[in-house]
């Protein structure tokens, strides 16, 4: 079987000469009962960017407005890398936010083109930022803090299994998780630490974003979709301790700028079907 | 202190009388015994008792516990440098100790930083205890200067800190014919044989936690190398023409850029790929050098003086110098065999010595 990498720069060569085809699927977890809140920040990034390129995804007939998604329960492991969520577009599978923005790119659609080099460096090391303090902070708090694994992350995680392969695979994630974490070397950390590092790293973005909407240049770009993936989980998942949300919502600029990207890309004049529009600010 | 930052348990020694300085009171622990081997005596009055060696009297100069430095660079460890340069940015002044033992510090690994009762090991840590100190290196940046260093940052401990350790450790070529020999040198008997291998079984496991679903290490080598040049490029970028990356004077993340480029420069790496991609980057090789040659002038004298004496050896003849006293060995040499030969051809009968008797 071909690996991964290698078949994304293949599919990346051919993909550049087909047209963005019109049924293209976005694949996560179950958005109510599955999906944990670090999957769920990658999903909404990558369907926030896709709607920023103005590429539709499956429009359901029924509602022509409504972008629908395609949820599964095994949607990890459909995954080719294990990463969520992944993109069926024509014969191309893509999964996580990198490799769908290289994808798009090669089909000449492109957000940075009004940024300069250094501007984009600033861009990347933003989004590195967000995803590796956000991201490693939302997977430490699922999977290492017992009260949320065991309130929050388990009985979601196992909810579409039967007894007792739920606890089998919780189990084996949790393994999975914790390693992934000793060797970035969180797993070291109390959850005080991880809070500061949260306050600190949103307080950066709060600094970069100042008074405006967007990030660079009053124009959207990879990194608002980052940052408003995780700053809209963080604010609308219901934890047992909801200091991250505090912690979040004391940054009035980011709050009121996700709020301005989901007005934007997720409002439905029509009744509300999608699930994304399920949780509010309130 | 523990991994995890408790106060070990303290031992209850006995005190010399005219001792002035507070030692702490300890009360005894498994996890202190072990320490008793190492005593080591109190920075005020000199009395050597039974004081485990993170629990002392309060220690009123800064000291750092590093790896020895190599190839012009103060130190071999990316860590170790990043804590030094920061302290050489800020005008801290900090006492060095190549200890090279990671075995005598509370996490296992190397820089070990002490002062006051103080003993932290991670940079962001030492940086921030630092900055309360009224050290620090980034009292000229604004607020979102502040934010770039510390997205920067970031970026080179996603992208590029694990190609440094793929390089390092998980390179077959490197590891057999560079790392591992340069750390058993480092390292004090027995350890030189248990820390090379769990370097690389740690490296590969932060490899195997990065890519899940591949298994073939040559693919993740690739992917790894890509990440580390885009990184690379991006860093050249931003620093473009500058001196350092916010202007006329260094800054904490300067100091982790020198940290990582240094040994990756450096180093004599025997498939040195990466290595090359970053020579290419020619801004920031002039910058590395521009640090080294302004804040580590010693250690860049003390490598060019091991380079001249290394070149005026291989121009002089060898056979001089290996065996400076060939002359006399030859004829000592000769003079014992001639007697022992001369001794069993007198006892065998060949030759007869005949004393003429009266």
């Amino acid at each position: 079987m071909p690996s991964v990498l290698l078949t994304d720069s293949i599919s990346f060569e051919l993909g550049a000469l087909e047209p963005w085809p019109s049924d293209v699927k976005l694949y996560q977890p179950y958005e109510v009962e599955q999906i944990l809140l670090q999957d769920q920040a990658n999903s909404l990034a990558v369907q926030v960017f896709l709607r920023m390129c103005g590429l539709d995804f499956q429009v359901s007939p029924t509602t022509p407005t409504c972008c629908k998604v395609e949820m599964r329960s095994n949607a990890e492991h459909m995954s080719p890398s294990g990463k969520l969520p992944f993109i069926k577009c024509g014969a191309f599978v893509v999964a996580d936010l990198d490799p769908v923005v290289s994808f798009v790119a090669n089909k000449g659609i492109n957000l940075t083109d009004h940024l300069d080099a250094a501007q984009k460096a600033d861009m990347r090391a933003y989004m590195s930022l967000a995803n590796n303090i956000l991201g490693n902070a939302e997977l430490y708090i699922s999977w290492c803090d017992e009260t949320v694994l065991n309130e929050v992350t388990g009985p979601r995680y196992g909810s579409v299994y039967s007894w007792p392969l739920n606890t089998l695979l919780t189990w084996r994630k949790q393994k999975q998780v914790t390693k992934k974490l000793t060797a970035l070397g969180w797993i070291t950390k109390t959850l005080d630490e991880v809070y500061e590092d949260v306050d600190h790293c949103c307080n950066a973005l709060s600094e970069r974003l100042g008074n405006h909407l967007y990030f660079f240049n009053d124009r959207c770009t990879e990194l608002d979709a980052v940052v408003f993936g995780h700053v809209f989980t963080l604010l609308t998942t219901p934890l047992p301790d909801n200091r991250l949300a505090s912690i979040v919502r004391s940054y009035p600029n980011l709050v009121e700028a996700c709020q301005f990207l989901e007005k934007t890309f997720f409002q439905k004049p029509t009744a509300k079907t999608s699930d994304d529009d399920s949780d509010h600010f309130d | 202190y523990t991994a995890k930052g408790q106060a070990i348990y303290d031992v209850r020694h006995l005190r010399a009388d005219d001792c002035t300085c507070q030692h702490p009171e300890i009360v005894a622990c498994i996890y202190c015994l072990f320490f008793f081997i190492f005593k080591s005596p109190c920075y005020n009055c000199g009395f050597k008792g039974f004081i485990p060696k993170f629990v002392m009297a309060s220690n009123p100069v800064m000291e750092l516990d590093i790896w020895k430095g190599e190839w012009g660079l103060p130190s071999i460890d990316v860590n170790c440098l990043e804590v030094m340069t920061y302290a050489k940015f800020s005008g801290t002044h900090l006492k060095t100790k190549s200890t090279n033992n990671p075995l005598r510090t509370p996490t296992g690994s190397l820089p070990v930083f002490q002062h006051e009762n103080e003993c932290l090991t991670k940079f962001g840590e030492i940086s921030a205890y630092l900055r309360k100190n009224n050290h620090t290196a980034d009292f000229e940046l604004s607020p979102k200067q502040c934010a770039e260093a510390f997205a920067y940052s970031h970026l080179i401990y996603e992208k590029l800190a694990p190609a440094l350790q793929f390089v390092w450790w998980i390179d077959s070529k490197n590891f057999v014919e560079f790392s591992r020999p340069l750390y058993a040198k480092l390292l004090p008997f027995p350890l030189n044989f248990y820390y090379p291998g769990q370097y690389e079984k740690h490296a590969k496991q932060l490899m195997v936690s990065l890519y899940p679903e591949e298994e073939d290490f040559s693919v993740i080598e690739t992917a790894v190398y890509r990440q580390a040049e885009e990184c690379l490029s991006l860093l050249a970028t931003k620093l473009g023409e500058k001196e350092y990356f916010f202007g006329q004077s260094p800054s904490s993340l300067d100091a982790i850029v020198f940290a990582h480029l240094a040994p990756l420069l450096k180093a004599p790496l025997p498939s040195a790929a990466l290595q090359n991609h970053l020579k290419a980057c020619t801004n920031l090789t002039r910058f590395v050098g521009r640090v080294l040659q302004r804040y580590f002038p010693k250690e860049l004298k003390e490598q060019e003086q091991k380079e001249r004496q290394q070149t005026a050896k291989q121009e002089a003849p060898c056979s001089d110098t290996d065996f400076p006293n060939k002359f006399r060995n030859i004829s000592i040499a000769a003079l014992v065999s001639f007697i022992a030969m001369i001794a069993y051809a007198t006892s065998i009968g060949i030759i007869q010595v005949i004393i003429s008797g009266a």
